[in-house]
């Protein structure tokens, strides 16, 4: 996509639209884990609905962007570069989508857990949701780019987030110990913290297929060889 | 890519007249396999096509440099007979070009002039027109015309007479560019089972049908040979630049 463009103004532009959709999908599944978040620390339940019902936008948009892609492998029959730039598109609204549906889980947590008196202060967890919008943020940047240095980073933040998220349960084991009236809750939290794992998990997916689209290596098992 | 080459070409180049077409290519295909020669009009492709069944000694003036080695042996060596190298390294073209002779006849030229007696010849025409995929379609016309058979159809005529000289290596030079899909979609399938008894060595500017039958894949550019690699790596990660610009549809 870089320098040379096709001779296909067209086809130039369809692969450009399906760039720019992407970034507005992941724009609008940033937004939604920030809200979830926030719904969650200021005890913000109509925030969390909002959450719930924009989800419904995401999914739309993941089946648009979806279906403009098959459209191209169809009719282009894209080669080289143009097919692995597709082919990655189409995992990454995938991927995308699925955290859409993370950022919901984390809402109708928050407002289960808004019924209830705080369990405690939230400190790490507002970190994870800043560290994990990161993540998407960067996946993409290096999708437009096709910048390998910000896909590898996004793996290391990956890292980070488990080891969060570990610490996370351990804190919360020690409240179930100490008192079984702090067991529901804690167990909500947890939900909260592994969902935000998870969504690290997919934005490195994201890296991983860009880094497929532009070295042609698959690096998401160590044992698969796409193209050897 | 080195295993089971039946032909390599060494440090070839050629020339019309003063104007280098082709420029130190080396390269080697292997037996039994499709290769498939790709890159813009005029980048040569023909021109080596030709070289490798002496095709280009019939145009004045030209000229070749380096060696090309079929089974070992140098084609262009002053003792050897370019007829005989035709009959093993057969040729077809872009356009069918049967012969103004009944279907039977098409077939059977060739094989009485290399001196097959009558007897086989009828067994050896039916068995180049299955071959070819066409039997069923002609073998009850078979003293009619063959310029009145449909261009798919006189297309794999052409390849059954191709066949019935038992050539080691066909060499097609866009054979399906003038038909339809279906008879496309016959002569890619023909090509597939070709390819278990010869070694085929295909000129086509479709991409798509480069990528569907070829096993390896090479690209030109200029006169000059770019890159020549497996088929799925060239159509999913080319090494160079210039490769993954022309198969993409890019322009300079
Ligand atoms: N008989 C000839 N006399 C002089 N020059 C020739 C002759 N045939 C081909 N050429 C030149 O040699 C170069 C290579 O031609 P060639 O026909 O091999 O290209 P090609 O790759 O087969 O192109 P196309 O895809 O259009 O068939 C061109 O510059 C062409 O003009
Ligand atoms: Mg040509």
């Amino acid at each position: 996509m870089e320098e040379k463009r096709h001779t296909s103004l067209h086809y130039e532009k369809e692969l450009q639209a399906i760039k720019d959709g992407i970034i507005y999908l992941g724009a609008l599944t940033e937004t939604a884990i920030r809200k979830a978040m926030k719904s969650l620390s200021d005890r913000d339940t109509e925030l969390a609905r909002s959450v719930i019902r924009d989800d419904d936008e995401i999914d739309r948009l993941d089946t648009d962007l979806e279906e403009r892609c098959i459209k191209i492998l169809a009719l282009r029959q894209p080669t080289a570069i143009d097919l692995r730039f597709i082919t990655t598109a189409i995992k990454i609204t995938g991927h995308l989508e699925r955290i859409g549906d993370m950022a919901v889980n984390i809402a109708e947590k928050a407002m289960q857990l808004n019924e209830e008196p705080q369990l405690k202060p939230y400190i790490d967890l507002p970190r994870m949701a800043d560290l994990v919008g990161g993540m998407i943020k960067d996946s993409l940047d290096s999708f437009v780019k096709s910048d390998l240095d910000q896909a590898e980073k996004v793996r290391r933040v990956e890292q980070v987030i488990d080891d969060l998220n570990e610490q996370i349960f351990r804190e919360l084991l020690t409240f179930m110990m100490e008192d079984s009236k702090n067991i529901h809750r804690a167990l909500l939290v947890m939900q909260v913290s592994k969902n935000m794992e998870r969504i690290a998990d997919h934005a490195k997916g994201i890296a991983d297929m860009v880094t497929y689209m532009v070295t042609g290596e698959c690096v998401r098992h160590r044992t698969c060889n796409m193209l050897e | 890519m080195e295993s089971n080459a039946i032909i390599s070409i060494n440090r070839v180049n050629f020339y019309y007249g003063a104007v280098r077409a082709l420029t130190d290519i080396s390269m080697k295909f292997r037996k039994n396999k499709v290769t498939a020669l790709i890159g813009p009009s005029g980048c040569g492709k023909s021109t080596l096509l030709r070289l490798l069944n002496r095709m280009n000694d019939l145009i004045d003036g030209t000229r070749v440099e380096g060696e090309i080695l079929f089974e070992g042996q140098n084609i262009y060596a002053p003792d050897v007979d370019p007829v005989e190298i035709r009959r093993k390294i057969g040729m077809v073209f872009q356009k069918p070009n049967p012969f103004p002779k009944t279907i039977y006849n098409n077939i059977a030229y060739g094989p009485k002039l290399t001196g097959v007696n009558a007897g086989d010849l009828d067994a050896l025409v039916e068995q180049s027109l299955k071959q070819a995929v066409l039997w069923d379609e002609v073998k009850d016309i078979m003293s009619k015309s063959a310029m009145n058979l449909s261009g798919g159809q006189q297309q794999r005529l052409c390849i059954a007479r191709a066949l019935a000289m038992k050539p080691d290596i066909l060499l097609m030079d866009e054979p399906t560019s003038a038909l339809d899909p279906i008879s496309t979609a016959k002569i890619e399938e023909l090509i597939e089972e070709l390819k278990k008894d010869y070694t085929i060595i295909i000129v086509t500017h479709n991409m798509q049908q480069a990528a569907r039958i070829s096993d390896e894949t090479a690209f030109f550019y200029i006169g000059n040979l770019i890159e020549y690699n497996k088929t799925e790596k060239i159509f999913t990660k080319p090494e160079v630049k210039q490769t993954e610009d022309y198969i993409t549809g890019r322009f300079g």
